[in-house]
């Protein structure tokens, strides 16, 4: 093989990605001439085959590299394992199909920017998809028929779509990283793009902040905040003093507490001003609902009030259904806080689902409050009307 | 009724068949890293799906280790069932009110040693996971304290998948080695089959343990005087709050479980979920980031003697250390220092990938002062040469 032609290729691009230069490195070259191009294993191996070297021109060779390292650094293999097992299919046509959103995921990247792209390349826009998506949801959208067809011998190797190949060399081969080796790859590549941000795309950037903690969904913070707020002392489901347990009767001179409970009444204040889709507050609502239910809420223990400039009607719910949202026009939430703290038994949680373009109370109200926030740009498009922070006494969920 | 009780007799011998299972040895990194936390006697939750198979890796790890196991599920008792029973005696004023332990405590601690299983924590309330707190940290359950050889291991179930349960509170999370436990599909299937692994148990080295708290010592502190920030960080979320994160006493309980898994030359992979357990993932990587840097040979060794050195066979890892050296060469430049660089270069080009060395050797030429003549040995440095060239050129 021309290994001095393949070592250059790795320095030119080394010197058009110098963010990457340590996976680059990390790669550990083999021969192989069963395999069609060059191709990755999960254990950072690249196979190549002698015949593509000699073939390609050395720039291209070196976006190959690029795009190799590309998939092992983003988890390829593994996020293919994990759809996989979602959507419990899993076939050859299946991996070509991960191999295939692998590739729209990462080729805008790799491409471009001192590296030519490949006339064969996988580009979203030939399948008639837009571009900065991830793998799973390319996956979602791409099918295999006509317009795959041309990348049927597409072949990135186990660490692209996470199916064993013939030629891997398997985890107890020579030069493999184990799974700890690989991590700490990963995170000195990822330290290095926090530490000099400047030549690097948005998206590595991205890359590198989510690596390692990725983004918790939305449903699972707010459900947090919500049973943080309502299992808090004086709410819900706790032991007290206040009365003997049942057990004391059996045991004279012992005084237990026992266990009470109160289920926590939540007040849910919704922003209908008309900026905030339907769709959007729904599924919120929901969460709400059955997090309400969850912690031991009877019917009647989350009542909503929806709210624009006025306070509207408050009404129990108990299955989410049939919530009549009346208003719409500007906010004023202080209202709903206001009538929900009026109303009696008082709420022990305040629950506000709103986009943030509204006044909030000047005091904190006697009681936990969790701010469900619908992700808006920070200026109102046709007021002007500049978004207030919400206050700090509020637990903020930033919601979509 | 004869052939009832016949038919029981046929059931027993069936159930007698099915549970007839070999087993084989199988290296188990989870099962690793939780014998290693159990020897440590740090206190291990281990977060896992219902059914996951917990509790049989702590009936494995019980009888590997010879201890008896009691299981005590946190989310049925009260709070007084770990704070102790207040019991009124004659003259409380005088005497005061004792808060008598449950019996469980009391015959683990006149067993004198054991491993106690903490089943559901995560759904225990908020009430009886304060009681907690003083018999994880303390081992203290109302007025009895247990013995030093129990061993203190608690399940939970993550959020998502518990019936109903809340966060964990902060300040029991971080007393805990955050296990996650995972089945290995090979291992199911294999075991349903009629063969379950069995772990070959990590052993503590005698000769070893002075180096070992030299190690751990030194890689700690060296990373939290260069990270003062890392020190403590409560997270910002909940959902977080309820996991490893970094305090005094998590890295206090890192650097132990350090020397345990050095004394115990445990894999990296074992050390790796140790140690991103206790601290998190993000400080836990940083310590392993600086860890291998620990390993890496010291620059001025290998100038010191070039013609023996041995270099990291990994691409990374060597040109981490080849930057090394340059930096040292750069930071004192003498000429016997710079010729030992160019001398280690070459040693770097045969027995490697050549492109890594073609940034150090740019670097180091421009290091070159007047007087100081070329060295024979760079004529052997062309292809390196050529590399650059054709990466230059792009053919």
């Amino acid at each position: 093989m021309k290994w001095e032609k393949l070592y250059a290729a790795r320095l030119y691009a080394v010197r058009a990605r110098p963010y990457l230069a340590t996976a680059l490195f990390a790669l550990h070259p083999v021969e192989s001439a069963s395999v069609p191009t060059m191709a990755v294993d999960r254990h950072w191996r690249c196979y190549i085959s002698p015949r593509f070297v000699e073939r390609m021109p050395l720039p291209d060779l070196a976006g190959v590299w690029v795009h190799e390292v590309s998939h092992l650094l983003r988890d390829h293999h593994g996020r293919g394992d994990r759809y996989a097992a979602r959507t419990g299919r899993d076939d050859a046509g299946e991996r070509l199909r991960m191999n295939i959103a692998a590739d729209c995921e990462i080729n805008d990247d790799v491409y471009g920017e001192g590296l030519p792209w490949p006339a064969d390349a996988v580009k979203p826009a030939s399948l008639g998809l837009q571009n900065d998506l991830l793998m799973e949801d390319y996956l979602d959208r791409i099918r295999l028929g006509g317009h795959t067809q041309q990348w049927a011998w597409l072949d990135c190797g186990s660490g692209s779509d996470g199916l064993g190949r013939g030629w891997d060399l398997g985890p107890d081969g020579a030069h493999g990283l184990t799974a700890a080796e690989r991590d700490a790859v990963r995170y000195r590549v990822a330290q290095g793009i926090h530490g000099a941000p400047g030549q690097v795309p948005a998206r590595w950037k991205r890359w590198a902040d989510e690596v390692f903690h990725p983004p918790q969904p939305w449903r699972d913070l707010l459900g947090a905040a919500l049973r943080s707020a309502v299992s808090g002392a004086g709410a819900g489901d706790d032991y007290s003093y206040a009365r003997p347990a049942r057990r004391s009767s059996s045991l004279p001179g012992v005084v237990l507490p026992s266990l009470r409970r109160r289920p926590p009444r939540v007040s849910v204040v919704i922003d209908t001003s008309g900026s905030v889709s339907d769709a959007e507050l729904g599924s919120a609502l929901l969460e709400v609902a059955a997090i309400g239910r969850a912690v031991g809420g009877r019917s009647g223990a989350v009542s909503v009030i929806s709210c624009d400039s006025a306070a509207h009607v408050a009404v129990p719910v108990c299955r989410a259904q049939g919530v009549p949202l009346v208003g719409g026009g500007g906010t004023d939430l202080r209202e709903g806080f206001a009538r929900s703290l009026r109303s009696t038994p008082r709420p022990d949680v305040i629950v506000a689902l709103t986009d943030g373009q509204t006044p909030w109370p000047e005091a904190a109200p006697p009681c936990r409050a969790v701010v469900g926030l619908f992700r808006r740009p920070v200026v109102h498009r046709k007021t002007g009307y500049l978004a207030q922070r919400p206050p700090d006494w509020a637990r903020v969920v930033t919601i979509g | 009724m004869p052939s009832c009780a016949r038919n029981l007799d046929v059931a027993a011998e069936l159930l007698a068949l099915l549970g007839a299972t070999g087993t084989e040895p199988r290296p188990d990194v989870q099962l690793e890293a939780l014998t290693l936390a159990v020897s440590a006697d740090l206190p291990v939750l281990l977060w896992g799906e219902p059914g996951i198979g917990k509790t049989s890796a702590l009936n494995q790890l019980a009888d590997a280790l010879g201890l008896p196991l009691t299981t005590v599920i946190a989310s049925v008792h009260e709070p007084s069932d770990f704070a102790g029973l207040p019991v009124v005696g004659d003259d409380p004023a005088v005497q005061g009110v004792p808060m008598a332990p449950p019996d469980w405590a009391v015959r683990l601690a006149r067993t004198g040693k054991g491993l106690l299983f903490l089943d559901e924590l995560s759904t225990a309330p908020p009430a009886v996971q304060a009681a907690l707190l003083r018999v994880v940290l303390e081992r203290r359950v109302g007025a009895l304290r247990l013995p030093p050889g129990i061993r203190i291991v608690a399940a939970a179930n993550p959020r998502a998948s518990a019936a109903d349960g809340w966060e964990l509170s902060a300040p029991l999370a971080n007393r805990f080695v955050h296990l996650q436990w995972a089945y290995d599909h090979d291992v199911v299937v294999r075991g349903l089959g009629g063969t379950w692994p069995r772990a070959t148990l990590p052993q503590l080295d005698p000769a070893e343990l002075p180096a070992a708290v030299d190690l751990a010592r030194r890689a700690v502190c060296g990373l939290l005087s260069a990270r003062p920030a890392l020190v403590h960080k409560l997270p910002n979320t909940e959902t977080r709050r309820g996991g490893p994160w970094p305090s005094p006493r998590s890295w206090e309980m890192t650097l132990r479980l350090l020397a345990f898994a050095t004394a115990a030359g445990a894999s990296r992979d074992a050390l790796s979920l140790l140690v991103r357990g206790t601290v998190g993932d993000g400080p836990g990587l940083e310590l392993l980031a600086a860890m291998d840097r620990l390993d890496l040979p010291d620059p001025e060794q290998l100038l010191a003697d070039p013609a023996s050195a041995v270099l990291p066979e990994r691409g990374d890892l060597r040109q981490a250390v080849l930057d090394g050296v340059v930096e040292a060469v750069r930071k004192q430049p003498e000429r016997s220092r710079w010729d030992a660089a160019w001398a280690l270069l070459v040693r770097a080009l045969d027995t490697g990938a050549p492109d890594l060395v073609v940034v150090p050797a740019t670097t180091l030429a421009r290091l070159r002062q007047d007087d100081w003549e070329v060295p024979a040995a760079i004529g052997r440095l062309g292809v390196a040469v050529t590399l650059s060239q054709r990466a230059e050129a792009g053919r």
